[in-house]
């Protein structure tokens, strides 16, 4: 019997050190072409910005990912991170330092929240990758879907804008994938960028203290490219209300990696 | 460290926009004052340290640099680039006249820039010298990685434009001599008596 039990759980360890290595391979760089993307605050001469060609994670990193990071490098487990680069929300949701739960199977396959930025970012540089920049990623996320929904994509992220979190995240591509590939752009959770802080609430280099009232008052809300794009100015109230230790119950992140590597 | 023993001739008749040409005289970081200060003493980082971000940087004298090497004395810092017209060279004269308040206390005075493209080493000591900037200053070229982790470090937010030049918040930064982050003042000509004030005090703590 022990013999039976010992080949029979050397099978399931193997099974499931093979399914890791293969939910690894398997998670889809997608290429996202050369494009342009005008920044929803005016800058400089107001051109639209050229983004190269670059790849981008199929969907968000989720906890059971993100688990396998932890274990790699235990100076980004809960209890030994650095406040300085994760404040004490970081992993809250997680059972202890290397387990996320029993209880919690249903978020094993959930975009992974919590994580603070230097996280996000200390992840897909061990993944080889990097994090994607505001511009590709508003350039990515502004792709049309292709499934799931019937109404402009901008009202369906002001929908879920409104709606509070859930109780229970669910799984990545649970929303719809857009022309890309890209799952869940919108509609799970936010994401970090790798230049989240570039959103200049004050001091302007050119035009000195005037800056703040560019995004809260409506005398200057002529200098925002897309009137219309109300959920865009959200997304730049958003990280611009962040810092780089933030963990917080919406926000994950995907990795990207440039053209060429 | 090298650097802080360099004894360069300033010239006078540098102009920096604000006015303010600074004139310096030569002074290497431990002329006058107690060696034991300028030695430092290896101690452990604490947790709160901006120290604890180990990206390599170059210096103005194109020297491999890693922020813990300011550990031992207080540091102001200012990030900027120097292509700048207008925003950055008044944040360098406001560091400038805090300088030159604090009556020869032995402080880093730390300009880091944005622009990984154009603000080579070679570049920021062009900008130096045409600043007047003494030898306790140190100015950093790194990668755009190490550049905006430390900006997210610092609360400085800063955005490149489409024509190569950068928006950015203009704040100085106090750090401790263990490199945590102690006092900082946002604004151009801001009233800095307060930052003046917190770095005398930091000057005196071990």
């Amino acid at each position: 019997m022990k013999y039976i039990l010992t080949i029979l759980s050397l099978i399931i360890c193997t099974g499931f050190a093979a399914g890791q290595a293969k939910s690894d391979s398997d998670k889809k760089l997608l290429k996202i072409k050369k494009g342009s993307y005008k920044p929803f605050f005016k800058i400089g001469n107001n051109q639209p910005i050229t983004v190269v060609a670059f790849y981008m994670d199929e969907y968000a990193v989720t906890n059971e990912e993100f688990l396998e990071f932890v274990k790699a490098n235990p100076q980004w487990s809960r209890s030994k991170v650095n406040r300085l680069f994760a404040d004490a929300n970081y992993l809250v949701h997680w059972e202890s330092d290397n387990v996320i739960g029993e209880s919690q199977k249903a978020i094993y396959k959930s975009p992974v929240i919590y994580v603070s930025w230097f996280a996000a970012k200390a992840y897909c540089s061990w993944k080889n990758k990097r994090l994607p920049s505001i511009a590709e990623w508003e350039m990515a996320g502004k792709a049309a879907p292709k499934n799931k929904i019937n109404m402009p994509l901008t009202e369906y992220i002001l929908e879920w804008y409104r709606r509070p979190n859930p109780k229970v995240l669910p799984n990545v591509k649970s929303t719809y994938s857009n022309i890309h590939g890209l799952y869940d752009m919108h509609g799970l959770v936010w994401e970090w960028t790798f230049n989240f802080n570039s959103f200049l609430s004050k001091g302007d280099s050119r035009t000195g203290e005037e800056d703040e009232k560019k995004a809260f008052c409506a005398a200057a809300s002529i200098n925002v490219n897309d009137l219309e794009d109300y959920a865009a100015f959200l997304r730049f109230s958003y990280r611009g209300a962040l810092k780089g230790n933030f963990c917080i119950a919406n926000l994950g992140f995907r990795c990207a990696k440039d053209n060429g590597q | 460290m090298k650097k802080y023993f360099a004894v360069f001739v300033v010239v006078s008749s540098l102009i920096l926009s604000c006015g303010k040409g600074a004139e310096t005289e030569d002074k290497s970081c431990c002329a006058g004052k107690d060696t034991a200060i300028c030695e430092t003493d290896k101690e452990i980082t604490p947790a709160e340290s901006i120290f604890n971000l180990k990206a390599q940087f170059k210096t103005q004298d194109d020297k491999t640099f890693t922020l813990e090497m300011l550990t031992g004395k207080t540091t102001v810092v200012g990030m900027v680039f120097t292509h700048c017209a207008y925003a950055c060279p008044r944040l360098t004269a406001d560091m400038v006249s805090i300088a030159d308040s604090l009556n020869g206390e032995d402080v880093n005075f730390l300009l880091v820039s944005f622009d990984v493209e154009r603000d080579t080493p070679e570049r920021l000591k062009y900008f130096a010298t045409k600043s007047g900037l003494k030898d306790n200053w140190t100015l950093l070229h790194g990668s755009e990685d190490a550049v905006r982790t430390l900006s997210v470090l610092l609360n400085v937010q800063y955005e490149k434009d489409a024509d190569g030049n950068f928006s950015h918040s203009n704040i100085v930064s106090v750090l401790d001599k263990q490199g945590r982050l102690q006092f900082q003042k946002e604004g151009l000509g801001a009233d800095h008596a307060q930052t003046i004030n917190t770095i005398k005090k930091l000057v005196q703590q071990p």
